[in-house]
């Protein structure tokens, strides 16, 4: 009977933090990105080094469907909008070269697609419980447009080089930053040309780079604001009080919210999809 | 909220039993796989028991993740072997082996607790060597470590968390999937009643079979 009741108690408890966690958000303050940026990234598609011909086909099916239009369709739906203004293929910047013709592939090969299954709006879970995203959308379209199999392989975004290396899929292809890794790969097209920036509450006193001094700032593990700021931003990241890691930049936004810390440093399109999802 | 909580639940459930398959196929190969390893670890040939010895310092000596790693890429970066279709075996081979360990030390502390007077007195009554373990040891031997044995598989519950380094949608990759997208901790919080209730399943059975060997009283 005792042992039901402390069950019932721990249940009854954990459903009460349920229900804190769930709606209980205060009306939140709005969040700003700094005017001052931390620096400057690309989006491409890698590919394991040597596959240059396999590079090439994707990265031209991806300009056909730019001229064609369906690569703007996709960018335009309303999940993409935090993104959109990113992309940078345009079709008069192709206009004089020779493109694939749609169903040209070979009909016989699958295409596998590897991506980081958390990393919302290029590749992650939606509200059906399937695999989407904007980058997941244009590889489907790729493989459609040539007449490939497509073949979706989520993965841990650390362990992205075994995956690739051991051949479990053909590309790394979800938001990757170019910059710093040129020589790991041989890149695809670069579809997005996208900023770091230093996401703040609207109503703190940090205005500049220079006012995080003393002030603790969040990061997540192995992404490009954090390379950046082990890397050429170092001189900054030892102004901070504190430089925190987190494993997810969810868990750093609720930091934030709940002031624990003073400021996040973020890509712009992530920053933006945490903002508007929070509000 | 903009998933709808049916599918989360639906998704989280789905996770749930991918992560009942690592549980129940851990448990099923590495409980056998123990008594081997631990009379192994008993052997009088001593290079045998080293070999066993260096086998349980590694298991225990590093992180299982790493392990879980190393199963899945080793062939390919060993061997050159494809590793299509192979994550879940894997994640397995990876559990099995190191779970085998723990439960191997667990069997050999039990045996090892069982006074010699026990041995001599069988001895002393006629039995053969088989009598003795099945009729005199086993049935002491089971009493003793059970209590450990569900240490170790409450453990297993959670650890099976750790295939989210696999990318296999066991119940905790599904949730911090669903967390990302939702920016939302709700999800987490799902995932502990989840492993909470599985737990509570788990020692309520292991308390009735503790209680099925509570003889001698």
């Amino acid at each position: 009977m005792k042992k039901i009741l402390c069950l019932l108690l721990a249940l009854t408890m954990v459903f009460a933090l349920c229900a804190c966690g769930g709606k209980g958000e205060s009306p939140t303050a709005d969040y700003v990105f700094l005017k001052e940026e931390l620096g400057v990234e690309t989006y491409a598609i890698g590919f394991r080094l040597g596959d240059e011909a396999l590079a090439k086909q994707v990265s031209d099916a991806i300009k056909a469907l730019v001229v064609d239009g369906t690569f703007d369709k996709i960018a335009s739906k309303p999940e993409y909008a935090d993104i959109k203004d990113f992309l940078c293929l345009k079709a008069e910047d192709f206009a004089g070269e020779t493109l694939p013709e749609r169903g040209s592939g070979d009909s016989s090969f699958t295409f596998k697609q590897g991506y980081d299954q958390d990393y919302p709006p290029y590749a992650y879970m939606l509200d059906d419980g399937t695999y989407g995203g904007f980058d997941i959308e244009v590889c489907k379209a790729v493989c459609e447009y040539l007449g490939w199999g497509y073949e979706g392989v989520p993965f841990a975004w650390d362990f992205k080089d075994q995956e690739l290396n051991a051949k479990s899929c053909d590309c790394i292809w979800s938001g990757m930053t170019k910059e710093g890794r040129e020589d790991k790969y041989t890149w695809g097209i670069t579809y997005s040309n996208n900023t770091q920036g230093i996401l703040v509450a609207a109503d703190s006193d940090i205005e500049t780079l220079d006012d995080l001094a003393g002030k603790v700032v969040g990061v997540q593990i192995g992404t490009s604001a954090a390379e950046m700021l082990e890397g050429d931003r170092k001189a900054l990241a030892d102004s901070f009080g504190e430089l925190k890691t987190y494993e997810t930049y969810n868990v750093a936004f609720n930091d934030l919210k709940a002031g624990a810390i003073d400021a996040i440093a973020i890509d712009m399109t992530t920053g933006a999809y945490l903002v508007s999802s929070a509000s | 909220m903009s998933m709808a909580w049916s599918t989360m639940l639906l998704k989280m459930g789905e996770g749930m039993l991918h992560t009942c398959a690592i549980f129940a196929l851990t448990v099923l190969f590495s409980l056998p796989l123990g008594i081997i390893v631990m009379l192994l670890r008993r052997s009088r040939f001593k290079p045998v028991q080293w070999i066993t010895k260096i086998y349980i310092a590694i298991m225990r000596g590093t992180p299982l993740m790493l392990q879980l790693l190393a199963w899945y890429f080793g062939p390919y970066y060993l061997f050159g072997a494809s590793i299509r279709g192979y994550r879940f075996t894997a994640i397995i081979i990876g559990f099995t082996m190191n779970y085998a360990a723990y439960f191997a030390e667990i069997y050999r502390g039990g045996i090892e607790a069982i006074p010699k007077g026990q041995y001599e007195a069988s001895h002393v009554l006629g039995y053969s060597k088989a009598q003795t373990f099945f009729k005199i040891i086993l049935p002491q031997l089971i009493k003793t470590i059970l209590p450990s044995i569900t240490n170790e598989v409450i453990t297993l519950v959670k650890d099976t968390s750790l295939a989210f380094a696999l990318a296999y949608n066991e119940m905790f990759s599904i949730a911090k999937q669903i967390a990302a997208k939702e920016t939302s901790f709700t999800p987490f919080i799902v995932a502990a009643v989840f492993y909470f209730v599985a737990n509570y399943v788990v020692a309520f059975v292991m308390e009735r079979i503790e209680k099925a060997f509570d003889y001698y009283k």
